[in-house]
């Protein structure tokens, strides 16, 4: 089953096209690799999954239902959501409240309740930290529980957010280049993070990003986008011996060299 | 049609003043991104300038005119300086220049109820009250004054931003603070002579508007609707800013003279509200889309 | 300064703080700033008074019907204006507040600009005092639940809080009608302790006034914007007697604040009972490391 498909989507600004006739799927479960040049119009998918943008032409699918018409909190509610090339955290909450506040979808207590802090209004906030007790453990973060969060060092923040996306129980994350200003190091764990987090919550995965190691190592299928038009999709195996993608990275081959 | 334009010609005389006074807030939103309410201080300082140079000096009145805008200029400058740079220098957000500015509007209107007192003053006469006929219509003399003095003072400035390097620097500034800076541009002076510039025209207007009407110390609550019409405009847009007030303007006169004087107030911040739901980028403003 | 003369300032002061803080809602913790609230105060306090003296309500039924008027106001001016951007939504709030002014200057029922006299005295420092504390746990139980939260996450990113499922829309909305009923009832209690209304009190100076406090206080503290709102009301009305130097002090004060103390009194701490023994902590073991818990 294919829990996203694009279906010809073209996204323009004014002239300039920055996705032209885009289709793809996604398979549930599956790790699915976003690669391409700067400006190939990576971010701007995510920014059309995720409802920010509206699309100029095409259809998107999310489980089989239409979504490209959505407001983007409402597709964050059906299961979507992200993490940003540019980290945008509640950056003067703590990590803690950070998380917690990005739980509040697994309650439904409404404003009297919480005036008058009765039954239903305890019960279901002592679940929202319940849960962000958890998903702070799971990402190692609870050490860091009560620092501001931009007080907490880069990897730390991008673990943060990822934290923070799986509050909302999702089916379908978003990163958009997640090992962005790591070391090697900090890659490889992120790597086994990604894997773990997709065994633990039952997820799918889209990912962007530019350390091919990373993208090589944990997609199941990769899609390669160059001037907002796709390249090629595949497997790893299959991208790397693509000569469009070679082409599109190192430039035209020479004829005789 | 005859009391109908003449309803027009009202409307192109006040609205010209208006538009001296809202380029002053287009000019420093163009640059700085806010809406600085200091300026209705400045212009009620204009004013009174005006004023003390015509009845205790009896200073001629061209003269009196320059010397209320380098006056009102230089309180710009000086609000600039001690409101604003500082707030400047920290990036801090939009909000703290208001409050700021409103500080300063709030000090500048007090000191003078403080000092000179609340009452209205009004401005000698200078001008034979006789208006000129032209064909069926009556120019009141002042009117015309305004009309080609504010002219005179607005292709000034339309000068100075088109064709000097000064204007190019203002407009660089405009497009991008950050990147004039980068390119050599001492955004700091480019930001000084645009209070500058801003003042020195609010200060003219002032002395205009003192002559239309009277000067008290609330004159500055008046100027609110220069600030308006720089919204209908577009804020940020000098032309914009020029063809809200003159529209601005005209829509006053005729809601005076066909329905009543009392919603004439009313009338400019509806259609400020208008404006702001069905386009609020103004007329002649630039749509942004920010990028995720 | 006898007791009346107290009494009065703390009287104000009250009023002021509770319209204060459903400003500190919306400009504190949901990061929205409005130049209109003396609109919203206007409507609370016309409405509350033609509850009391046309329909004979009680007075607390009538703040309340004043409350919920004002609350609807902003209803309306809400689903017309929250989609504008920053300075714009300033602006129109700023505009609106002016409106609502202009056209209560021109309803001859309400005695338009010269004023609307004998509103009977109704208001108390007992009663003003009780709803200063229900309005201000309120509050506080508010901000510390999942709505409070998905307000914060506004002001501190709003992209970033649609991503997460936030209806950014609605809890700009719900902020904006909860800071109106506050400001409403304001209003009301305002109109009954003077016994006269006139437009005039309702100016942008008002509205000024109260996000000054706001900021003055510290943005996203309830205790700070409660002590600033007793503060400012209390010094100038102190210092009387320097009359006409009064508001200059207040003009060059303000300006002062904004370059000097920008994160205000509190700086977005509150004082609790927690926080206070930390406080209280840190200086009797001063010698052995201690971390002190986080504030808010």
């Amino acid at each position: 089953m294919n829990i996203l498909e694009f279906k010809n989507v073209t996204k323009t600004f004014g002239g300039l096209t920055a996705v032209g006739n885009v289709s793809f799927e996604v398979e549930k479960d599956s790790i699915f690799g976003l690669i391409g040049p700067n400006g190939a119009g990576k971010t701007t998918i995510f920014n059309l999954i995720t409802g920010i943008y509206k699309i100029s032409q095409g259809e998107i699918y999310f489980k089989e239902d239409p979504i490209h018409d959505l407001q983007p909190h409402k597709i964050a509610q059906r299961g979507i959501t992200r993490t940003f090339q540019n980290i945008r955290l509640f950056k003067k909450l703590t990590t803690y409240e950070n998380i917690l506040t990005a739980c509040h979808d697994n309650a439904t207590y409404g404003i009297v309740n919480a005036l008058l802090r009765d039954h239903k209004f305890k019960g279901q906030e002592k679940k929202l930290h319940e849960k962000a007790q958890e998903l702070m453990g799971i990402l190692g973060l609870s050490s860091q529980k009560n620092i501001i969060a931009s007080n907490l060092p880069y990897g730390m923040q991008r673990r943060l957010e990822i934290a923070r996306a799986l509050a909302l129980n999702p089916s379908l994350l978003l990163l958009d280049e997640p090992a962005a200003g790591m070391n090697p190091d900090e890659t490889i764990k992120l790597m086994e993070l990604i894997k773990e987090i997709r065994e633990h919550f039952g997820l799918s995965i889209v990912v962007i990003e530019h350390h091919m190691d990373l993208i090589m190592g944990v997609c199941d299928k990769i899609m390669v986008l160059n001037f907002g038009q796709k390249l090629a999709d595949g497997t790893a195996q299959d991208i790397q011996t693509n000569p469009k993608v070679r082409e599109a990275y190192l430039g035209e081959e020479e004829e005789h060299c | 049609m005859t009391a109908f334009m003449q309803q027009i010609i009202n409307g192109l005389s006040i609205g010209s003043v208006y538009a001296l006074m809202a380029v002053g807030y287009s000019l420093v939103y163009s640059i700085m991104n806010f809406s600085n309410f200091a300026h209705g201080g400045v212009i009620m300082m204009g004013a009174y300038i005006g004023f003390f140079l015509l009845t205790a000096f009896k200073l001629p009145f061209l003269i009196a005119f320059g010397l209320a805008g380098v006056g009102t200029g230089v309180l710009a400058l000086v609000i600039e300086r001690i409101a604003y740079s500082p707030l400047r220098k920290r990036n801090a957000p939009f909000l703290y220049f208001i409050i700021s500015a409103m500080g300063a509007s709030i000090f500048l209107e007090n000191i003078v109820v403080a000092t000179i007192g609340p009452t209205f003053k009004t401005y000698p006469r200078i001008f034979s009250p006789e208006p000129i006929a032209v064909g069926n219509l009556s120019i009141g003399r002042l009117d015309l004054i305004m009309c080609v003095i504010s002219t005179i003072s607005l292709a000034a400035l339309i000068y100075v931003i088109e064709k000097t390097k000064v204007g190019t620097a203002i407009r660089a500034t405009a497009y991008s603070v950050r990147a004039s800076a980068l390119m050599g541009v001492n955004t700091d002076q480019i930001i000084m002579i645009v209070f500058g510039l801003g003042g020195l025209l609010g200060g003219i207007a002032g002395v205009l508007f003192g002559m239309k009407y009277t000067v008290y110390p609330q004159i500055g609550f008046i100027t609110m609707k220069s600030f308006i019409a720089a919204v209908f405009g577009g804020l940020g847009s000098l032309p914009g800013a020029v063809i809200g007030s003159i529209l601005l303007g005209i829509i006053e006169t005729l809601t005076s003279g066909y329905i009543s004087s009392q919603y004439r107030d009313l009338i400019a911040f509806a259609l400020l509200i208008f404006i702001l739901i069905v386009r609020p980028i103004g007329l002649m403003g630039k749509t942004t889309e920010d990028k995720a | 300064m006898n007791w009346f003369y107290i009494k009065g300032i703390l009287i104000l002061s009250g009023i002021n703080l509770l319209a204060v803080l459903g400003l500190s809602l919306l400009t504190g913790f949901t990061g929205l700033f409005s130049f209109g609230h003396a609109g919203f105060m206007a409507i609370g306090a016309y409405t509350t008074a033609v509850m009391t003296i046309h329909f004979h309500l009680p007075f607390m039924v009538a703040l309340g019907v004043g409350g919920l008027a004002a609350a609807l106001a902003s209803l309306i001016i809400g689903k017309l204006t929250l989609n504008l951007k920053g300075d714009y939504f300033c602006i129109a709030t700023l505009g609106l507040g002016e409106a609502i002014r202009l056209i209560l200057d021109n309803v001859q029922y309400f005695g338009g600009a010269r004023g609307w006299p004998g509103i009977p005295l109704h208001t108390s420092l007992l009663n003003v005092f009780i709803i200063d504390v229900v309005g201000i746990v309120f509050l506080a139980f508010l901000i510390r639940s999942r709505h409070g939260r998905n307000m914060i996450a506004i002001r501190e990113e709003e992209l970033a809080s649609q991503i997460i499922g936030i209806d950014v829309f609605k809890y700009k909305m719900k902020s904006l009608m909860i800071s109106a009923l506050y400001a409403g009832v304001a209003g009301g209690l305002y109109g009954h302790y003077l016994g006269f209304l006139q437009p005039k009190m309702f100016q942008i100076i008002k509205s000024t006034e109260l996000t000054i406090i706001v900021i003055f206080g510290g943005l996203g503290s309830i205790s700070g914007s409660a002590l600033g709102a007793v503060i400012l009301t209390a010094l100038p009305e102190a210092l009387r007697s320097f009359d006409k130097w009064r508001l200059v002090v207040y003009g060059a004060a303000v300006i002062f604040i904004m370059i000097s103390r920008p994160q205000g009194l509190m700086g977005g701490y509150e004082i609790t009972p927690t926080n206070i023994k930390c406080f209280l902590f840190r200086f009797v073991k001063k010698d052995k490391k201690h971390q002190g818990m986080g504030g808010r």
